[in-house]
């Protein structure tokens, strides 16, 4: 019997925390030209995030997450993952070397071994995310005590996240860039605990990579 | 003492509350300990066109086993000793032999008899400095690791064999001496341990130290004199010998 009560409460809780949301409010801003109104084709793409600046760095994991959207979007876009390419080209885009300007790009072109390994990835668009995930506030208390009889907490948390990304595609045939778009998205979390704490959390991080996601599948994809 | 603590905690009559209480003690204890890092990774070969030389490479004992020892400032944190030494030749290893046409190991006086006339220089690594924090020092979350290498290179001529099988190099010999640093952060990251973060922040540095050698080493006003000399090294005038560290 008691199973079956535990059992129940697992899955309500399960249930309440998928359902249960904190809100997100999403800015997105986008300015792009020259898009391959064919899709890419056979080329591929590369997603990597800037991380040269002293304070912060772009997310591996939000790098994913763009990746994978693009991916469930149109399969037939080759998105390569950001860690085998930026290990394939080392040291020519980690931190102290990456190209800041379109203008670098023929500078890195002149290195023979280099050109040819982008020849044999077919890359045509470089897309480089600039931003970071911050918590921007947060208040409230919770205690938790552990006993004979059992586990509890009791109290409220409440905390705020501002996600503030920009992506900037370069078109690395015509060795330009093709277009800029920007997401800022914030949210407040919520965390009530009487005896069982429930998380009510703000998606903002999740809402910005689907923001930044679904612009960056409507460029690229002949299928949007 | 522990083991009379630990048998007063574990003599409960439930076996889960004895798991519980053991582990948590075992936790107590392994807070005070000394955080241990023997840093690990792996380096992926540099992309780019060979320099058409063949170098030698002596990596001294206080290089090849390099380690920094932190202790605790207080009661609340813990000694460091962060062992870069095994990941710095690993990684030095890779990066050489990608960045130049041939990298000979000169270990000893037989390994310097036989790369006799085929080396073009020798270069030796060392760490000058390394310095980390990590968010108990700082309160910011990120853990960081800063390395300060010195490089000398010398032709292979001046590198003399002993008796017993040991290098000496005259001090003035060298013809290039200079140094580089490298710099590599990790942010805080939900179920990663301090010493997964510092041995990923080492990483990122050694990454970085590769980075800043490879697209520096040809601007070194002394190497790039030598490598538009022919490869000839200047004349040395100095005659004090000193012994390498690996003596």
């Amino acid at each position: 019997m008691i199973r079956v009560i535990q059992g129940k409460l697992i899955a309500g809780l399960v249930l309440a925390m998928s359902i249960l949301q904190g809100c997100v409010n999403a800015t997105v801003d986008e300015m792009t030209f020259l898009e391959p109104t064919e899709g890419i084709g056979d080329a591929s793409v590369v997603i990597i995030g800037r991380r040269h600046a002293p304070d912060y760095e772009t997310e591996f994991d939000f790098i994913e997450c763009i990746g994978d959207h693009i991916r469930r979007g149109d399969n037939s876009i080759s998105v390569l993952h950001e860690l085998d390419f930026i290990n394939m080209m080392y040291p020519w885009f980690e931190p102290r070397t990456a190209p800041l300007r379109t203008d670098d790009i023929e500078k890195l072109l002149s290195q023979e071994r280099v050109a040819n390994r982008f020849e044999e990835l077919k890359l045509e668009y470089m897309i480089w995310i600039d931003g970071s995930t911050v918590e921007t506030n947060s208040s409230g208390s919770m205690t938790c005590g552990v006993g004979p009889g059992g586990a509890g907490c009791f109290g409220f948390g409440t905390w705020g996240n501002a996600a503030d990304y920009e992506a900037t595609i370069w078109d690395f045939t015509d060795e330009i860039e093709v277009g800029r778009i920007s997401a800022n998205t914030s949210g407040q979390s919520y965390m009530p605990a009487v005896v069982v704490p429930i998380p009510i959390i703000a998606p903002v991080q999740g809402t910005a990579c689907d923001s930044l996601g679904d612009q960056l599948l409507k460029y690229l994809s002949a299928k949007m | 003492m522990v083991a009379r603590l630990l048998d007063l905690i574990t003599s409960g009559p439930r076996p889960t509350w004895r798991s519980l209480s053991v582990v948590a003690i075992l936790l107590l204890l392994s807070a005070c300990g000394a955080r241990e890092v023997v840093v690990q990774g792996n380096f992926p070969k540099p992309l780019m066109d060979p320099l058409p030389l063949t170098l030698g490479v002596i990596y001294t004992d206080e290089f090849a086993q390099h380690e920094i020892f932190d202790e605790a400032a207080g009661r609340a944190e813990s000694d460091w000793l962060v062992k870069t030494g095994d990941a710095q030749v690993e990684f030095w290893n890779t990066l050489l032999n990608g960045m130049f046409q041939e990298v000979v190991q000169i270990k000893d006086s037989q390994t310097l008899e036989a790369y006799k006339n085929t080396v073009d220089a020798v270069i030796i690594p060392a760490v000058a400095d390394l310095q980390y924090t990590i968010p108990l020092h700082t309160n910011i979350k990120i853990y960081e690791i800063w390395m300060k290498y010195r490089f000398k290179m010398v032709s292979l001529e001046d590198v003399h064999g002993n008796e017993n099988g040991d290098l000496s190099i005259k001090p003035d010999q060298y013809f290039a001496d200079w140094t580089l640093t490298a710099y590599g952060k990790t942010p805080t990251a939900f179920l990663q341990s301090d010493e997964e973060a510092v041995n990923l922040a080492a990483v990122v540095a050694l990454r970085d130290a590769g980075a800043n050698f490879a697209t520096s080493f040809s601007r070194v006003p002394d190497i790039a004199a030598w490598m538009a000399e022919g490869l000839q090294p200047p004349p040395a005038e100095a005659t004090d010998i000193q012994r390498l560290e690996n003596d």
